[in-house]
Formats: structure tokens, C-alpha cells, sequence
């Protein structure tokens, strides 16, 4: 087991990290397990690719955030605030059309070839990290994801918009009648939320190649990172993303077949011994 | 919170208020007899349909169905939504290849095999399930299946299940399934009754066993779990037999699809799969029995011929949030209510 | 009440086993033979979603190509040609469906542009039921000419077997003595790698690594970290579609090209990813199945023709299902008939000139028997493009027919 496989380990958990807190986010505050979440990430990547082919790729680092967080307002505004008080299950598969009529819309924009986008300059090859040649693009992605996770967790603990979020996760009612105003709460949760799946994917972009079945190939280990994680501890998604993205890169050393079925068996176990996941309130 | 919604006002005309085992039985009769009516009528269907090609799509459907009426009944009695049932039909149609082109079964034993095999699956994944609820319930569904297609698509399981590729039945052509030979067993209209038959049986036992007190303790524990347990009552066998039950039925659709398609491709274990039938039955809607049978049909349908250039999808995603934003309950529900409020306008 | 129940259900038992005696056959409708002037209908089911569809629009394009010529030349047999084109998802569900279609309601008697092995091998299985003949030019798995083959179905593509074999023979051509294999974990990948072992040792190469990534695999950083800390100074690439670009980009970023001599890919590097991998893989080699430039007329004409009809010169899948449509006019020419029975007759051991040279469908297992090529990425004045570097004929290359194969 040499550093560079470890390597490999974290700069896939850190892909995982930051895509499945926002899916935490989301899940914590509105209770809806978002099923679009992986077609929020591959718009993300897809339109990194256009942004980044035209303009730069840091533009496209940008530009990206700022789109999704924009489909995330439209999807708290037209969806979640006017069906809340319908069950989460069935605003879970509201979301499951919206992830079937996306990917499509995906394909029929940028076809269903695969694309690749390729990093800036500088961050092309490789570079020397803990005594090993390295790419260097996936050092930056662990930089990039582990400042954004920071970021994250300050912002919680620390603002009071953060600290709104917490009291409205733990109990929508309550913060409610505390006088917090949750409709605006949840705003910013679901376009911070969506920001982060788009973000995540325009750092994908040029890692791992794009394709129409990106999204869905991430999104059952998201959801499985979620909910092993703990439901509503975003934190405990973090380290439950990271987690298994180490776990099941070191498997793949090991055992390329068996790696497959990591995932699920970590679901599986981790719901049997613990239903409400690893961190967080009753899983249901 | 209940997970589903069900029709608080509108009172379905045959469910009356009347109590007394009279009145619930003579219901009962008057199901059987639309039961055998109906089946008597289906079984026309070919002689009406003669077009190969058409009759293959009503035939694909019907054997869908089982897959969709099991979804429907665990969704409507227990409240719990399951990604899993690929799993019974995939795994049933896959078993039914083995005993065939592997061990040289009859294709008649071997579909038995299969729905054993099926129903085998639906035991040991609902130990594992039946605790969990809600999305939980889900994702596990969805984990342990996903993990099937996974383990199924292994090279090293190329000699049982044909991996990637998908397995090709094979087996002698003097062996015949229930008396039809093998040319014969592909060709719709003459398998069309087996379908036929064993949806409408099956459709009745659910329908029957919903209507039994077992069935009331399901809504029992689909309404308050813990009151049903301080009431003495066990929940964990009760939703175990309901999930097995509902997974039998789907693995008898997967073992007659697979001697009927003679092709068992990898993708029916898929999440891909999964959710399609998913969609079916809530297009249809599960309140009532027959919604997941009419969502599955629609859904074939659509994608007979909706599908240009791949865009099945969309249509469906489309369809699914309308009918989920605007007619919860299904479009069987939806109807319901429209005729009510056209009987009441009426009045 | 109970005892009712019990009759009740007992009569709906014996109804419905009486009437289960009763299921009637579908008939086919349409389908008819027609005059002796009758158009030759040719379906088509490429696929039209998925990573394939590019192929299928490709391969499509090539058929319309070689009907136009065709028609333009006063048709096959004194008939006019005629193609209908159907749609599939490459489940080989939904393809039977289409082919059933095509030929029950639009009289079709020909299939061609079937992509994956699995739809070809299900296809295979129902050719004779539906009285059609399929042209497959693009599933090259084994199986079809062996097990699954068919007096209906000509393989006009070469078989996997073949192609490694043509790479098998020119090991010698590449610079390299420490290979490394990284395949995908999928039947081909591991015939592939079984084949490239045998001549690589006894070619006198050594064999330092050898591992199986499963198919979708997006992160290939593992198993590059282990090519890099291998000794190997060539590795033989067997990674398809999505999975070879991710591999090939991956690789690019773990400069992985450094310390090797050679990189030989099996069906990785192909002309339709040229502009997707970019300069990347400029010395790359990899099998070729035709040769764009190849220096006989029919090929000439094709070129010159499609290239004028779709804008973009032809690449292998486009050559192939071209040859495709080459077998069949052959094969009607030679029975004098469009009766699929007697197309098939008259194809088994037919031999006839054609874009690739002059081919012969082998009469055992309705294999087209036809050259294979080793390709180089070069830069030239349009882009990226394959310089020919070795050429392997039909006898060194294709195994016996497949005793399995019983026609």
C-alpha cells in the first residue's frame, strides 16, 4: 500500500466529500432525498466543459457555481416550497423525474459522445508530493475540496445564517415558531447545496472523462454516503464520503470485482448495526 | 407521517360502509366473479389482436405486471416504496437460464426453479429490509439489488449468468413448457394465456389476501408500527410474509418472461429497470389494484413507441411529476375522482 | 359462505386450464414475397441513445451510401433497393421487437447495422422463425460464428479472435520487451490478454503485469500507480469506449508515457476518438480493421462516395457495414433471387471483389475471411490519422471454424 495509491484514495473521497454534503445539506433542512443530485453534478461537469472550451477553465470554476446555485433556487421555489407538506417520499421521486427529463436534456445538448476537459497549464503532469510523482491536478483537487469542506463547517458553526440552518435541520417547526425565516433558510440551502454538486462536478471534469452516465453512476454512492453518514449530519456525510472513497480505492488494489460491491455492503451493514447511520437522527 | 396519499374524500362506490361479514363477503364473490370474467375475456385477446408484433408488446406487459403488482401491493398495505423487485424478476428469469442451458432442465421445472429461486431472494432480502422504513427501506432496496447486478455481471459468473453479455436459453426442442414446444413458447399469442392466467391469479390473491385481516394488519402497521407492536401484534413476520409474498409474484413474471424472450440481458437487474417499474406502478397509481397494472401498460406502450431517438426518459420523467404533483394517487385515482366529481355535478 | 368460495374458485381453475388449450398463434401479416420487380427492403436497427449511437449513425450512413450506388447503377438483381430504418437501445429486447416489426409490417427480408454481440446472438437465434438474413458488421464477439451462429447471418466483421491475432503477429513491429496488460475485466479482455501472452512469450517478451479493471470504470488512478511502479516499458491497452478515454487521459496525467517505449490498444484507439484524445496519443498503435487509403478501385469509389454523401471520410465501422451491403447484392446477384434461403445458399463459400480486396464468406460458419492491419497515430495535414504498419491476411489470422457452429 504506497502513498500514491493513498493518494488515490483521498482525491476520490474528496470528490465524494463535496458531493454528498450538499446532498446532506439538502436532505438535513428539506428532508428530501434530492434523486437529481447526480444530474446537478454532471450539468455541472458538462457545463464546465463548454465554459472551460470557450473562456478558461478557472472561469468555468466560477461560472458553474453560480448556474447551479441559480437551478437550485429554481428547484427549491418550484418544487420543495410549494409541495412541503407532501411526504418527503414522494418529493424524493418528484426529484427522480426531474434526474430522468435532466440527463436527457444533457445528452440532447451535448450529444452522448465522451468528452474530456483538459486542466489548466500549470496543473497538467505530474508533481512531486510525499515523495512521489503525482498528478498534479488531483493534489489540487484535495486542496480545493479540503478548503471547501473547511469553509463549510465554519460557516455552519459560526455565522448566523449557519446557525439558522443547524436549528431548522434539527427541527423545521420549532425554528419556525422561534422566528427563523425557513423559507429563506431553505433557499440557501438548496442553491448551496446544488452549487456544491456542480461545483464537485466541474472539478470532476477533467479528472475523471464525461459522459451521459456520470450522473447516475455517482449518485447511488452518494445517497449511500448520506445516509451511512448519518441523515442531517452533514459532517458525518464528510467524513462518510471521504471514508468510502479511501475504502474503496484501496479495495480496488486489492480486489478489482469485490470493489464494486463496497458501497453497498457498507450501506447494508452500517444500516443494520446503526439505522440512523453513522452520526445522525433516525434514518426515517 | 404516512408516506402515501390516499384518498380522504372520495369513497370508491363498491367499498360500503355496510358492516357485517355479509357484506364484505358477497364483495369478495362479486371480485371472484370479475376475476373469472375478466380472465375468460382476456383470454380472447389474441384472437382480436392477430398482429405478432403487437401481441408481443400486450404480451411484454402483462408479464411486467407481476412484476408491478407486486410493487403496488406492498406500497399500497405497507406504505413502503421498493427499488428491489428487479432483483425477484432478474434473479427468477436468470435461474430459470441456468436450469435450462446449464443443467438441462424441462423448461417446465425449470420455471418452477425460478420462482423458487425468485422467492428465495425476496426471504433473505427482506430479513435484511422489512426492519427499515420509508427511505431507508429504499435505499436498501436499492443497495441489494444494485449489489446483484453487481455480483451478476462478474466475469467469473460468465458460465451461469452470461456476465455482461446476458444469458441465451438453450435447450433441446423436444422438451416442451406445459405442452408448448420452443418455437411455440416464443410466439405471443400462444403463450399469451400463461401470462394472462397468471397475472389475473395473481391479482386476485392480492387482492384477496389485502382484504383478509392479514391485510388489515399490514395497514396497521403501515399506520403506526409501534401502536401495533404495544398491541401485541408482531410486525417484523407480518411485513416479512407481505414482502416474500410481493416478491413471488414479481419472480413468477421474471421466470415466464425469461422461457417466453429466451434472452435474459443484465440490464433487467439494473437500477435502470428498477426505477421504470417504479414509475409504472406510481403513473398508474397503487391506491387501486388494477393502477400498476394500467401504468405498466401505458409504460410499455410508451416506450414501443415513444422512444425516438432515446427520449423515452423524458417523457416519462415529464409524466411522472405532473401525475405525482397533480394526481397523487395515480391516474387511476385521478380518474376516480374525476367521475365523482362529474356523478356529484351531476346530481 | 367458505364452501362457495372453494366452488368458486375451483371452476375458475378448470375454466381457465381448459381454455389455456385455447391460446391462438400470431401470424405474421405482410412479409410476402412480391413480384419478381419487387424493391429489396433492407432494415436497419442501429442504435440511436447510449454511447453507440455515434456507430449507429455511422454505420447507417454507410448503407445509404451503398444503396444509392447501387440504385444509381440500375439496382441488385434489376431491382431497386430500398432501406427502412428502425431505432433501438441496444437491449436486445427492444431490437427483436424492431427486427419483428421490420419484417412482419414492412416486408423487410434483410437486417443490417445490429451493433452489440448480445443483440446479434439474440437476432441470430429468431433469423430462420423470421425467414430474414442479418449482415452483421459490427458484433465481434466469437460466439456469433461458433454457438450462436446461424446459415442466416453472415459475420462480416472480424471476429475478436481475429483482430488479436493480427496484433499477435506483429508484436515484433513494436519496440518493447517488459509488457505490462491492463484490460477490462470482460470476456474480450481476457481472451485478448490470454492471445497477447502466448505470442508476446513466444515472441521472447516478458510479461510483468497483468490486471483487470471492471467495465464503467472512471478512476483508473490505481491501476496506473502500478503500471508506474512495474518494470514495464509497453503496456497493451484493452479498455473500450468511455473507459479507454478516461484511461488514456488518466494516464496522460500521470505521465505514464514517459517510461514506455510503446502503447498498443485493442479497439481503444479508434478514428472517432481522434479529436476526444488529442495529440495524447500521437505514436499510440492500435488494430486497424480498414484501411482508408488502401489502393484498389471499389475502395476508392467508396471513399470518394461517402465522403461527398456525409462530409467526413470513412473510418471502419462505415467501411464495414459498406462491405456489408457488398455481401448481399453479391449474395442476390449470385442466387438470382431475394428469398433469404437462397441468398444464404449461395453466399456459403462465395467469393467476390469488394473495398477490402478480394473476400470469400467461409462456407463453415458464414465468417467473411478478409485482412487485418496494425495502425500507428500520426500527425497529418487533417489531424490525427493511422499509418498502416503491418498487414495480416485472413489465413494467419482467423481460427478454424468453430466445430459448435453447426449450420
Amino acid at each position: 500500500m504506497n502513498t500514491a495509491q493513498l493518494l488515490n484514495g483521498v482525491a476520490l473521497g474528496s470528490l465524494l466529500m463535496v458531493l454528498s454534503s450538499g446532498l446532506a445539506m439538502i436532505y438535513g433542512l428539506r428532508g428530501v432525498a434530492n434523486f437529481a443530485h447526480g444530474a446537478l453534478y454532471m450539468s455541472g461537469a458538462y457545463i464546465a466543459y463548454s465554459v472551460s472550451d470557450r473562456v478558461s477553465f478557472w472561469a468555468a470554476l466560477v461560472v458553474v457555481p453560480l448556474a447551479l446555485a441559480v437551478l437550485g433556487v429554481v428547484l427549491e421555489l418550484v418544487f420543495f416550497r410549494p409541495l412541503q407538506h407532501r411526504s418527503h417520499i414522494e418529493l424524493g421521486l418528484i426529484t427522480f423525474g426531474l434526474a430522468l427529463m435532466a440527463e436527457r436534456i444533457v445528452v440532447l445538448i451535448w450529444g452522448e459522445r465522451t468528452l474530456r476537459v483538459t486542466p489548466p497549464e500549470f496543473l497538467q503532469g505530474t508533481a512531486s508530493f510525499l515523495g512521489v510523482d503525482y498528478p498534479a491536478y488531483r493534489l489540487a483537487i484535495i486542496v480545493i475540496a479540503l478548503l471547501i469542506a473547511a469553509a463549510l463547517v465554519l460557516w455552519l458553526r459560526y455565522t448566523d445564517v449557519g446557525l439558522h440552518i443547524r436549528a431548522s435541520s434539527q427541527d423545521i417547526e420549532t425554528a419556525a415558531i422561534m422566528g427563523i425565516d425557513v423559507d429563506r433558510v431553505s433557499l440557501i440551502v438548496v442553491a448551496v447545496g446544488a452549487a456544491l454538486a456542480g461545483l464537485a462536478g466541474a472539478l470532476a471534469a477533467p479528472y475523471i472523462a464525461l459522459d451521459p452516465g456520470m450522473g447516475n453512476a455517482y449518485l447511488i454512492t452518494i445517497l449511500i454516503v448520506v445516509v451511512v453518514g448519518g441523515i442531517g449530519s452533514i459532517g458525518g456525510a464528510m467524513v462518510a464520503g471521504m471514508g468510502l472513497g479511501i475504502i474503496q480505492t484501496v479495495a480496488t488494489v486489492w480486489s478489482p470485482s469485490f470493489a464494486v460491491i463496497v458501497p453497498y455492503l457498507a450501506l447494508t451493514v452500517v444500516l443494520l448495526w446503526r439505522p440512523t447511520g453513522l452520526a445522525g437522527k433516525r434514518v426515517s | 407521517m404516512t408516506t402515501t396519499a390516499l384518498p380522504q374524500d372520495d369513497v370508491s362506490p363498491t367499498r360500503t360502509q355496510r358492516p357485517g361479514r355479509y357484506g364484505r363477503g358477497r364483495t369478495t364473490l362479486i371480485g371472484l366473479a370479475a376475476a373469472v370474467g375478466v380472465l375468460l375475456a382476456g383470454l380472447v385477446v389474441p384472437y382480436v389482436v392477430t398482429d405478432t408484433y403487437r401481441m408481443s408488446i400486450v404480451l411484454d406487459a402483462t408479464l411486467l405486471s407481476l412484476m408491478a403488482i407486486g410493487i403496488g401491493f406492498l406500497a399500497r398495505h405497507l406504505g413502503l416504496i421498493s427499488l428491489g423487485h428487479g432483483a425477484f424478476f432478474g434473479v427468477a428469469a436468470f435461474a430459470v437460464g441456468v436450469a435450462t442451458t446449464n443443467w438441462g432442465w424441462s423448461p417446465s421445472a425449470a420455471v418452477g426453479f425460478g420462482v423458487v429461486a425468485g422467492t428465495v431472494v425476496a426471504l433473505l432480502m427482506g430479513v435484511l429490509v422489512v426492519r427499515a422504513s420509508g427511505f431507508g427501506f429504499l435505499m436498501l432496496t436499492l443497495a441489494l439489488a444494485q449489489a446483484l447486478y453487481a455480483i451478476n455481471v462478474q466475469p467469473s459468473m460468465r458460465e451461469w449468468t452470461g456476465a455482461h453479455d446476458g444469458k441465451l436459453l438453450s435447450y433441446d426442442r423436444d422438451l416442451t413448457f406445459l405442452g408448448l414446444t420452443q418455437a411455440d413458447v416464443m410466439n405471443p399469442g400462444l403463450f399469451w394465456p400463461f401470462a394472462w392466467i397468471s397475472l389475473v391469479v395473481c391479482a386476485t390473491i392480492l387482492w384477496l389476501v389485502g382484504r383478509s385481516r392479514f391485510g388489515t394488519t399490514l395497514e396497521g402497521i403501515r399506520e403506526n408500527e409501534e401502536r401495533m407492536r404495544f398491541s401485541g401484534y408482531d410486525t417484523f413476520l407480518p411485513r416479512l410474509a407481505a414482502f416474500v409474498l410481493s416478491g413471488a409474484v414479481a419472480s413468477l413474471g421474471g421466470a415466464l418472461f425469461a422461457i417466453n424472450s429466451g434472452y435474459v440481458s443484465p440490464d433487467i437487474l439494473g437500477f435502470g429497470k428498477a426505477g421504470d417499474g417504479l414509475i409504472a406502478v406510481l403513473l398508474g397509481g397503487f391506491t387501486l389494484l388494477v393502477g400498476p397494472i394500467l401504468g405498466t401498460f401505458l409504460f410499455v406502450y410508451a416506450q414501443a413507441n415513444l422512444n425516438f431517438g432515446g427520449n423515452l426518459h423524458l417523457f416519462t420523467g415529464m409524466a411522472l411529476i405532473v401525475v405525482l404533483v397533480f394526481m397523487p394517487g395515480g391516474i387511476t385515482i385521478g380518474a376516480q375522482k374525476l367521475y365523482h366529481r362529474i356523478r356529484r355535478g351531476r346530481r | 359462505m367458505n364452501k362457495r368460495r372453494l366452488v368458486a374458485a375451483v371452476s375458475v381453475a378448470a375454466l381457465a386450464s381448459t381454455m389455456a388449450a385455447c391460446g391462438s398463434a400470431s401470424s405474421n401479416s405482410g412479409g410476402d414475397d412480391g413480384g419478381d420487380d419487387a424493391p429489396i427492403k433492407i432494415a436497419l436497427i442501429p442504435p440511436t441513445s447510449g454511447a453507440l449511437a455515434q456507430f449507429g449513425t455511422d454505420a447507417t450512413q454507410a448503407w445509404k451510401t451503398a444503396v444509392r450506388l447501387a440504385n444509381e447503377a440500375g439496382g441488385v438483381d434489376g431491382r431497386e433497393v430500398e432501406l427502412i430504418v428502425k431505432e433501438t437501445d441496444t437491449d436486445p429486447a427492444t431490437t427483436l421487437r424492431a427486427a419483428r416489426e421490420a419484417v412482419t409490417q414492412d416486408g423487410a427480408q434483410f437486417i443490417g447495422a445490429v451493433m452489440t454481440s448480445p443483440e446479434n446472438a439474440a437476432l441470430n437465434a429468431q433469423l430462420e422463425s423470421l425467414n430474414a438474413m442479418s449482415f452483421n458488421a459490427l458484433g465481434k464477439d466469437d460466439a456469433l460464428v461458433g454457438e450462436q451462429c446461424s446459415p442466416y447471418a453472415v459475420h462480416v466483421v472480424q471476429t475478436s479472435s481475429m483482430d488479436i491475432n493480427a496484433l499477435a503477429e506483429s508484436i515484433s513491429e513494436m519496440p518493447g520487451e517488459k509488457w505490462a496488460i491492463q484490460a477490462v475485466d470482460y470476456s474480450t479482455g481476457h481472451s485478448a490478454a490470454e492471445t497477447f501472452k502466448a505470442a508476446a512469450e513466444e515472441a521472447g517478451k516478458e510479461i510483468v503485469l497483468e490486471q483487470y479493471a471492471p467495465l464503467d470504470t472512471t478512476d483508473f488512478g490505481s491501476y496506473i500507480s502500478k503500471l508506474k511502479n512495474s518494470d514495464a516499458d509497453a503496456v497493451f491497452a484493452v479498455e473500450y469506449g468511455a473507459d479507454g478515454i478516461a484511461f488514456v487521459q488518466q494516464a496522460d496525467q500521470f505521465n505514464l508515457d514517459q517510461q514506455l517505449d510503446t502503447v498498443l490498444g485493442f479497439n481503444m484507439v479508434s478514428e472517432p476518438l481522434f479529436e476526444t484524445l488529442g495529440d495524447t496519443i500521437v505514436g499510440y498503435y492500435n488494430n486497424v480493421g480498414y484501411d482508408v487509403n488502401a489502393d484498389n478501385e471499389l475502395n476508392k469509389e467508396f471513399v470518394e462516395a461517402y465522403t461527398e454523401d456525409h462530409g467526413s471520410a470513412p473510418y471502419y465501422v462505415p467501411a464495414d457495414n459498406f462491405l456489408a451491403a457488398e455481401t448481399l447484392f453479391a449474395g442476390i446477384e449470385e442466387a438470382g433471387s431475394t428469398d433469404p434461403a437462397e441468398v444464404s445458399e449461395a453466399l456459403r463459400g462465395l467469393t467476390f471483389d469488394s473495398i477490402v480486396g478480394e473476400v470469400t464468406v467461409r462456407e463453415d460458419d458464414m465468417q467473411v475471411l478478409r485482412d487485418s492491419y496494425l495502425g500507428k497515430v500520426a500527425k497529418g495535414d487533417g489531424g490525427l490519422e493511422f499509418e498502416i504498419v503491418a498487414n495480416a491476411s485472413a489465413d494467419v489470422t482467423t481460427p478454424e471454424a468453430d466445430p459448435a457452429c453447426q449450420l
